[in-house]
């Protein structure tokens, strides 16, 4: 009886709150409102939530190395038509910020310009090696559910241009509450030597040899031995370099402990609603 | 409750009108260069039971299996109550929760193992581990695949994964000239350091290797501790293992495994697994 009464008590209140949120209308919230002229796409998204027309997509990911950290990662969900990147053709200027210095907003602004596109975000924050990283949520209108791509980059900031990821991959008509998992392997971008060099390599193992940061990230020069994106024949590091076998990269500031063999990543993508 | 057993009855009703056959067929290829498998350990299991996971850390049971290539009591006395035989309950039983077995002997580098007759009793997941030797904590993983229903016959690629539970040191378990830091134990099995499975590499291990991950002499932060020491770090949570460094020499180097054969890149096993007509 007093759940009733609470829940009588609570109804006119919760009449009002519908009603302020309407009222919001005046920036271009949701229905008639949305019709005035200029913010008339900000109606749009008012309507998008008050009919829960929206799937819910969440995607996380594993760092399956030993001891590459991945960069925050560009994640879109798309129509068939996107890529950002296709095997053994030139990486867009993007595609190089992303894999040379591990800065993922050049992907996401790309892909936002594109017809094909229909949300895309910025994991929060890297990945550790060997860790789970943090949950992205991402939404898209029901209505593109039944043909639906997903495409994620994330760069092994201990490397030149490594990065890994997902192309496109397709994930349509997924049910409320089911998820896909995929383990995926790294490319090369191609458009940087892998020289393993300090001043070349952005992340924290080029910076315990005195380099690393932005400064060896991205460089817009490509001197790679081919332009083009490719599969990553991995790292050479300076293991073995001084001893009889000479196996190693002597001028590698890169050890043993950072190989790596594919899979690099899983990623796991939920539909939540 | 009422949920569960409405689950339960939805489970029933499902297991009466499609899975008529319980018993599947299992066979595992070895891909690799010159790794062997141990006996692999086969569970059917529902979705409490986890044998590893990527980012997390390895139980104990798991870390016997990856330095040890141990399952069960029966194999090595000194597992019993560390062991998957702990963790999952007694074989060839249905736990509720799973039912395991282990099948024995060793697969060989590049070999087909027997076709293995396994009773799933209806569990819906299927795990398979076995250990890489030889290596510090290296195994092939089948991570919870659904168990197919529809009769046929179906592939899985399993990657090599690393147990996190010991330092790759790719050190040979049968030197005498080096022991664990403290204990003074001899290298070899769980809990030490070195390279398990030595004696059933297909090409001789050196000896004088300085160490990979860790160096003979040193602690993990690279303070010296007594020369002919070695210490038994971990590096995990689980991960995809980045492989065997190894060298060239068989008298010094880095590692006492080989670079030119004992490396691998995955996949490194193809599980094959027939469901038979009902």
């Amino acid at each position: 009886m007093n759940m009733n009464k609470i829940n009588l008590a609570l109804l006119p209140l919760i009449a009002v709150l519908v009603t302020g949120c309407g009222d919001d209308g005046k920036d271009g919230a949701p229905g008639p409102a949305g019709v005035a002229g200029v913010d008339g796409t900000d109606g749009v998204d008012g309507i998008d939530g008050a009919n829960g027309n929206l799937a819910v997509f969440t995607v996380q990911l594993t760092n399956l190395t030993y001891s590459q950290p991945f960069s925050p990662a560009a994640i879109v969900l798309h129509e068939p038509g996107y890529n950002i990147f296709i095997d053994g053709e030139k990486a867009s200027t993007a595609l190089e910020v992303l894999a040379e210095s591990g800065n993922p907003s050049d992907i996401i602004t790309e892909a936002i310009a594109t017809t094909e596109y229909l949300d895309a975000i910025a994991s929060d924050g890297a990945t550790a090696p060997r860790s789970i990283g943090n949950v992205s949520t991402l939404l898209v209108p029901l209505l593109d559910v039944d043909d639906l791509k997903i495409s994620l980059t994330t760069m092994l900031v201990d490397t030149n241009d490594a990065f890994t990821g997902l192309n496109a991959a397709d994930i349509s008509n997924m049910a409320v509450g089911q998820s896909v998992s995929f383990m995926v392997p790294s490319w090369d971008a191609g458009t940087e030597a892998n020289t393993e060099t300090a001043s070349t390599i952005p992340g924290p193992a080029a910076a315990a040899a005195g380099g690393g940061g932005a400064s060896a990230g991205f460089d817009a020069a490509r001197d790679d031995l081919f332009d083009r994106v490719h599969f990553h024949p991995g790292a050479v590091t300076n293991a073995n370099a001084d001893d009889a076998s000479k196996e190693g990269l002597s001028t590698s500031i890169l050890t043993e402990a950072d190989r790596w063999d594919n899979p690099t990543s899983k990623i796991v993508i939920t539909r939540t609603r | 409750m009422k949920l569960f057993k409405v689950a339960s009855a939805v489970a029933l009703a499902c297991s009466s009108s499609v899975l008529m056959a319980q018993t599947i067929d299992i066979t595992i290829t070895n891909l690799t260069h010159a790794q062997n498998f141990t006996p692999r350990l086969v569970i059917a299991h529902d979705s409490s039971v986890d044998a590893f996971e990527p980012g997390v850390e390895a139980t104990s049971a798991l870390a016997w299996l990856a330095e040890a290539g141990v399952i069960d009591d029966a194999q090595n006395a000194a597992s019993s109550g560390q062991n998957f035989e702990a963790l999952l309950g007694p074989t060839d039983t249905d736990n509720t929760s799973n039912t395991w077995h282990r099948f024995g002997g060793l697969v060989a580098p590049s070999t087909t193992s027997a076709s293995y007759s396994f009773d799933t009793l209806d569990k819906p997941y299927l795990s398979i581990l076995t250990m890489l030797i030889p290596t510090n904590d290296a195994f092939a993983g089948l991570d919870s695949i659904e168990i197919p229903t529809t009769p046929g016959t179906y592939t899985y690629m399993l990657n090599a994964y690393d147990a996190g539970t010991e330092l790759n040191d790719e050190l040979n378990s049968t030197r005498t000239d080096i022991v664990e830091q403290d204990t003074g134990n001899a290298l070899g099995g769980y809990g030490v350091p070195g390279v398990a499975g030595v004696g059933a590499s297909p090409v001789a291990l050196g000896v004088g290797g300085t160490g990979v991950a860790v160096k003979v002499g040193f602690a993990v932060d690279g303070s010296a501790i007594g020369a002919n020491e070695v210490v038994d770090g971990t590096d995990g949570p689980v991960h995809i293992h980045r492989n065997i460094l190894g060298d060239t020499s068989l008298t010094d180097g880095a590692s006492d495994l080989q670079s030119t054969e004992h490396r691998w890149l995955n996949p490194v096993a193809r599980v094959t697994i027939t469901i038979p007509a009902p």
